[in-house]
């Protein structure tokens, strides 16, 4: 109660000569705004004299004296948000304000509330103190957490003396600038405590540091009615529909759209040609065209159910994993670095996340327990916390899954960009991860207010956030390398010590040899060791240089010991609050870990977070076992529906990372909870969903246009057609290593390295035997890939859900002029030659078979013919000049090919999935 | 996709999401429970895909300025030693700091003392504007620039701080303000990018490419690095080893083969901005070359850059660069300078020499040049690094000063801006903006308003949510420098 009269107080505005509010302001509010906030105020904000304004309405201040740019009023005229409707104010209006605001009022005196609370004092300790006093350290032996630790004090006495703050070292050194240390504040990532805070603690201790209030229940924000929007209550089976022509049902999805298309008087699109169809579901479902073996026996196979044997063969192939897998390490916003700035050092072990993924998909891991190892894998056993050094590749796995939220860039490496902002800045972008990928939810606006559009509120947000809290501890951070978990495989450890041990023996014995020369120099008052010694005579040092760059050139080879990039908790959680305005040290209430309310409901059951083991919260395995029951609203569809968006290139709900209200509706729904449930009915398989929507009939039909159906269905919202579609820039890269015949098709392990040429392009180091797939190729954020990268490869800030297509002219540059197209359209000519012969129409038919999938027809035979002749005419001239040993004659065919095969790689028809 | 056929588009992205269009955002923030339901009554019926181009746009009101050339210096230059004059700071020369000054220094063991200025300070120009003797040839052009002396940033290190300048946001992930305004403007010269950076050949400023990202905005708005030596574009010339004949039959057959492959596929506008996306590359071969050409320059207008003086050539060759694409339609140019020249951490004097040897002439030379073709009416420069520097000074022996980034010096010039003005303060020592300050997001709005865009207007639908340059912070454009 007292806390509430003091608001009461009277504030009085004291007005100075500068701009007067009856002569400058008043009228600008008379015309404006006192229609709604004058005698029967608006949102309790009455306008009518200084003092009211003052005073604020329901949402507290509105003017900030001396502040404009920190007052909500001048926020809400400037963004034009207020007044509503047309009659806003002019440039001129508002600055009279803004000049009212920052010179024309005086600020009344603060007031604190008379007696802070605990947690508003915890929340200042939290941010200012315990990175040195909490859980981790006890630096002085002082642990700030609890009342009996502050009162218990460390080696220098009691912290807290209530009552008396002068006597408590936790003011006192605060007060007097001794703490936090200034000379180390930049060491530890703490900033100065402002000088409120230091006010809020001693009036807290003097008046006797009450202890810490119960839990209040708290209030609800979200109603009944909010929780009945479509995508927040449970998918409901529907009864698949009869439709017309029933012929065309190949199963349930076409009856579902059949439905819709009819009603339109519309139909589906013929079936495409079974070449075409080939080439689509293959580079569909495995990233890369097919080989001429594979369309050979294919167009064998007449019998019925051949379309269906092909399906099963993509999808049992470890190429499925390596396509698929690159979608959801897109969802997971997956990179082998660190950050985005000057050190964007590399992530060593990352890729264990991306063989985690690509190994699940291939065994057809169900989605539920996919996506719980992704959130708690930590947390499903502690098996791990028994292993010293060594784990099972299933343990490694388990541990590596949880990788998925440790992808977002953190530079907190670096002590000066660990700071309690970009701390936070790394768990709202996990969260942003979590949301965005899982649960189709834009939670980021949440964020700073409570969310515009969907029920969600800024509490439910910051609940959200503390279930991560727990393991990123916002204020007793552990940077990147402190979450590096040293466990491998016994091979790895193996291979490592086996490069390691004759290294360090060769160290140790030039060490010795450097130490002994060393010894020759000291004198009897030199007490360091070899490298004091080297620094005090440079006679010395210069003596030991060769031996010094031996020793630096052995410890450069020696490996680095493998690890596992996990996430996991920090012993005891601390409390998290709501961060008013996202803002990490504008303290609002303490929240506790939940789920969004919106979401909680009768049919589901509650967030229930148990520490399954001592040193963990729970709050992961909770949060993944509440998301993958059978009846969530959101989770079966959002991942359904992922899933369609790369199979048909727009999703049923057409914004697949925002299934809320300022979402695009779904335009099946029927549709999309037949799926959802089907989905969760086949034991959550994510084979099983692919099978079902590649064999329907929608996904068989012919791309072609017409312009009755442009007109009919314009965006093709209706699937009366198959989209086409560009390859996405992996898709183009790893069908041009395939159809060139560079692919090395080496699974798993250490990325690819890439290398910066002096032109700055970045390309991709070959191995032995060619190029690995992209999805093997080192992602650092500051090196993309210049090809993968023109060909809108994301740049994971923090996840990509999904990808744009472009068609810009460095594109056509990097095809048409780039190195490795043309040294892969040579490699492919030579091939080609190899297998054909030299009759350039068995040439012609090759390529076409390789590049697109088809036989060429007899114009194209003819066209072919005459270019390939032509570029030969060409190229004698060039290899004369060059003086080139080799028979002219066969290199000039060679690479007139080599010619053709580039102008089939550029065109649109390679590029392109009809 | 109203018009499926058309082909006049330079380059395109279909666009999987569809922007919802939103309820305007009224009211307060407050909600009641069940709000969300009527708050949701009047929400509009989502649109199909949008298709983004590059296509020149209107503006939202008529515009000062056509284009922009940033002239980005990095490191933080110190706004005290060249334009911020403290006396004071020769008065308190040798006292210890504040605690809150002594705070802000990233190693507090080598926190010094008040340290005044090496440079001397003069009126300069008609209008008495007063910029140190380390900046002699801008020093020539006060009266062409609007200096504004009351900047102040959010974070001291240069990583976030170069986030915030560039993205408004002192994180990683958001799009810069180069990608927003072609965003915006989209280009008038379709054979050139719209957005052009001209980095040094020296090596990629702090942050690198992240600095002309287009983040979540569609991807051809991002920034394009011209090289300055060799060839602007990666792979913009045919390979060396391939005849030149045999190059054009190639793309003879190319054309030939894509052009048979779209008549048997109507209706498909992605294939066909992939054709002309090739069409366009041929064309951009020529034409970039001849943009960044510096040699068909006058023997006089190369040497008022500096192009001749091995301490100038190279920032002058990419001033006189940026000067010609701007006159050939490009919306937006950015200047890196090598390494963080500014950064003056250790031996302040000679580093700012340096600095502003290799930078002052062929900046004024630029200014002069811009106004002379009578370009300046029509072009923003815009000069400033990521922050400036402290008023104390740093480690011993020759001392330096650290990131200061409380209170700054920027300051523009050309189309809708003063001349010969200044604007706000800082403090008596220049640690803190003090009077009339200007925020990051205070300038960006400045900027869009020139080029006739409003802040809170001009905005990208993701996920639901508006996105802007200046996010959701107060802003306000600085129309005291505006004429």
């Amino acid at each position: 109660m007292r806390t509430l009269l003091a608001f009461l107080i009277p504030l009085t505005a004291q007005i100075v000569a500068a701009q007067s509010f009856e002569k400058d302001v008043q009228p600008i509010f008379k015309t404006k705004c006192i229609a709604c906030h004058g005698e029967v105020p608006q949102g309790k904000l009455d306008l009518r004299t200084p003092d009211a304004v003052l005073k604020g309405g329901a949402a507290g201040a509105v003017i900030v004296p001396g502040n404009s740019a920190k007052s909500l009023l001048l926020d809400k005229i400037v963004t034009r948000q207020m007044p509503p409707g047309k009659n806003k104010l002019s440039d001129a209006e508002i600055d009279v304000i803004r000049h009212w605001v920052d010179t024309g009022i005086q600020a009344p005196a603060v007031i604190l509330p008379e007696v802070p609370k605990e947690r508003e004092v915890l929340a200042v300790l939290q941010v200012r103190c315990m990175v040195c006093h909490g859980g981790l350290k006890q630096q002085g032996g002082l642990d700030l957490r609890t009342m009996a630790s502050r009162l218990k004090g460390g080696k220098s006495g009691p912290a807290l003396v209530p009552g008396k703050p002068e006597a408590s070292l936790m003011y006192s050194r605060v007060a007097n600038g001794t703490m936090p240390p200034a000379a180390m504040a930049k060491d530890l990532a703490v900033e100065l405590p402002t000088d409120a805070e230091t006010e809020l603690i001693k009036k807290w201790i003097a008046a006797g540091a009450p202890g810490p209030e119960p839990d209040a229940k708290p209030a609800p924000m979200v109603s009944e009615s909010d929780r009945k929007f479509w995508s927040f209550q449970p998918p409901v089976r529907p009864a698949v529909p009869a439709v017309k022509n029933a012929a065309l049902v190949q199963n349930p999805i076409d009856a579902f759209l059949l439905q819709k298309l009819e009603a339109k008087n519309l139909t589906y699109s013929k079936e495409a040609s079974r070449l075409a169809l080939l080439r689509r579901v293959t580079l569909d479902l495995t990233g890369m065209t097919p080989t001429p073996a594979e369309i050979e026996a294919f167009q064998k196979d007449t019998a019925p159910g051949a379309y269906e044997r092909l399906v099963d063969r993509l999808l049992a192939s470890p190429k499925y994993g390596e396509r698929w897998g690159q979608h959801w390490l897109d969802l997971a916003g997956y990179a082998d670095s660190e950050g985005f700035g000057q050190d964007d050092s590399v992530r060593p072990f990352a890729w264990r996340y991306r063989d985690y993924v690509i190994r699940s998909l291939n065994a057809d891991k169900p989605y539920d327990k996919f996506i719980t190892e992704q959130i708690a894998g930590d947390e499903l056993s502690n098996d791990w916390k028994q292993l010293k050094s060594t784990a099972p590749p299933e343990v490694i796995d388990r541990l590596a899954a949880t990788g998925f939220l440790r992808e977002t860039p953190d530079q907190t490496n670096s002590n000066e960009r660990a700071l309690i902002a970009e701390r936070m800045n790394v768990v709202a972008d996990e969260v942003e991860v979590l949301a965005s990928s899982t649960m189709g939810l834009t939670m980021g606006c949440a964020r700073c207010h409570n969310h515009k559009y969907d029920p969600i509120p800024q509490r439910d947000y910051y609940s959200l956030s503390a279930i991560l809290q727990a393991a990123y501890n916002p204020y007793e951070w552990k940077a990147p390398r402190d979450r590096e978990y040293k466990l491998a495989l016994e091979s790895e450890r193996k291979a490592v010590e086996e490069n390691n041990a004759p290294l360090q023996a060769e160290i140790k014995k030039l060490q010795a040899q450097l130490d002994a020369i060393a010894e020759t120099f000291r004198k009897p008052e030199d007490k360091g060791n070899t490298k004091d010694l080297q620094k005090k005579y440079p006679a010395l040092a210069t003596k030991t240089k060769q031996l010094d760059t031996d020793i630096q050139n052995l410890r450069n080879k020696l490996k680095p010991a493998p690890h596992v990039r996990i996430l996991t908790d920090n012993e005891v959680p601390s409390v998290s609050y709501l961060l008013k305005r996202g803002d990490p040290v504008s303290f609002g209430e303490p929240v506790q870990p939940n789920v969004p309310a919106v979401l909680q409901n009768a049919a589901l059951k509650p967030y229930d977070p148990k520490p399954p083991f001592a040193g963990a919260s729970g709050r992961r395995l909770a949060l993944a076992q509440w998301m993958t029951q059978p009846n969530h609203p959101l989770t079966a569809r959002v991942a359904v529906n992922q899933i369609w968006s790369r199979h048909f290139g727009r999703g049923i709900v057409a914004s697949v990372s925002n299934f809320g209200r300022s979402g695009v509706p779904p335009s099946h729904p029927e549709l999309l909870d037949w799926l959802a449930t089907e989905f969760v009915q086949q034991g959550w398989s994510m084979k099983q969903l692919h099978r079902m929507i590649v064999t329907s009939q929608a996904y068989r039909q012919s791309s072609q246009v017409t312009p009755e159906l442009l007109a009919a269905d314009p965006d093709n919202v209706l699937l009366s057609r198959m989209n086409l579609r560009r390859m996405d820039g992996e898709t183009l890269y790893d069908s041009l290593l395939n159809v060139t015949g560079r692919l090395d098709t080496k699974m798993f392990g250490e990325p690819a390295p890439v290398d910066v040429r002096p032109d700055k392009e970045v390309v991709v180091k070959a191995s032995g035997t060619g190029f690995r797939r992209a999805i093997y190729v080192l992602h650092r954020r500051q090196t993309p890939v210049s090809l993968l990268d023109a060909f809108d490869q994301p740049a994971m800030t923090p996840n990509c859900t999904e990808r744009r297509r472009s068609n810009v002219a460095t594109q056509a540059l990097h095809l048409m002029n780039g190195s490795m197209s043309w040294d892969l359209s040579r490699f492919m000519a030579g091939r080609i030659i190899d297998e054909a012969g030299p009759d350039p129409v068995k040439q012609i038919n090759a390529v076409y078979l390789r590049a697109y999938g088809r036989n060429p027809s007899a114009g194209e035979v003819k066209t072919g013919q005459e270019a390939i002749a032509e570029f030969a005419k060409q190229w004698p001239a060039r290899l004369a000049a060059d003086n080139s040993d080799a028979p002219r004659t066969t290199n000039a065919a060679w690479l007139a090919l080599a010619n053709y095969c580039h102008a089939i790689l550029n065109s649109a028809e390679f590029a392109f999935i009809d | 996709m109203s018009n499926p056929t058309r082909r006049n588009f330079f380059s395109s992205v279909v666009d999987g999401i569809h922007g919802a269009a939103l309820a305007s955002i009224l009211g307060s923030e407050m909600f009641a429970p069940g709000l969300f339901a009527a708050e949701l009554a009047a929400e509009e019926p989502p649109k199909g895909p949008q298709i983004f181009d590059l296509k020149p746009k209107q503006p939202q009101f008529p515009a000062k300025a056509k284009s922009v050339i940033h002239l980005f210096m990095n490191g933080g230059p110190s706004q005290v030693d060249l334009f911020d004059p403290k006396p004071a700071l020769k008065r308190l020369a040798g006292t210890a700091p504040s605690r809150e000054l002594a705070f802000a220094i990233s190693n507090g063991k080598e926190s010094g003392t008040l340290l005044p200025s090496v440079f001397e300070f003069k009126p300069r120009g008609k209008s008495g504007m007063e910029i140190s003797s380390a900046l002699p040839h801008l020093a020539e052009c006060a009266d062409d620039i609007s200096l504004i002396r009351s900047m102040y940033g959010e974070h001291a290190n240069h990583e976030p701080a170069l986030f915030l300048m560039h993205t408004g946001r002192t994180i990683a992930s958001r799009p810069s303000l180069g990608s927003w305004v072609t965003y915006g403007l989209g280009t008038e010269n379709q054979n050139l990018p719209a957005y052009v950076v001209l980095d040094d050949p020296k090596g990629l400023p702090i942050n690198g490419i992240s600095n002309w990202q287009s983040a979540w905005l569609p991807p051809l708005y991002q920034g394009t690095r011209f090289r300055t030596e060799g060839p602007p574009v990666l792979n913009l010339n045919p390979r060396p080893e391939v005849p030149a004949k045999l190059v054009e039959a190639e793309r003879a057959l190319l054309a030939k083969l894509d052009e048979a492959h779209r008549k048997q596929r109507a209706y498909q506008p992605e294939l066909d901005a992939r054709i002309s996306s090739y069409e366009l590359a041929a064309r951009m071969q020529l034409s970039a070359s001849d943009a960044l050409d510096v040699n068909k320059e006058s023997e006089a207008t190369r040497e008022a850059y500096g192009l001749n003086d091995p301490a100038t050539a190279s920032y002058a060759k990419r001033c006189l660069m940026a000067r010609r694409l701007v006159e050939r339609g490009v919306r937006f140019v950015q200047l890196y300078i090598e390494d963080q020249i500014f950064d003056n951490h250790g031996d302040l004097e000679s580093g700012l020499k340096y600095a502003c040897g290799k930078t002052d002439k062929p900046v004024a030379a630029l200014l002069k040049d811009l106004k002379q073709r009578g370009l300046l009416d029509s072009t923003l420069v815009v000069w400033g690094g990521e922050f400036g520097r402290l008023p104390m000074s740093q480690g011993g022996g020759k001392p330096g000063r650290d990131h200061g980034p409380n209170g700054f010096s920027v300051w523009m010039a050309g189309g809708g801006v003063k001349r010969g003005y200044v604007h706000g303060a800082t403090d008596d020592i220049g640690f803190k903006a003090a009077e009339n300050k200007v925020s990051v997001h205070d300038f960006h709005a400045t900027i869009l308003h020139l080029l006739g865009l409003h802040y809170r207007e001009l905005f990208f639908d993701r996920n639901g949510l508006r996105e802007r340059l200046t996010d959701q912070f107060p802003a306000r454009v600085v129309s005291e420098v505006l004429t």
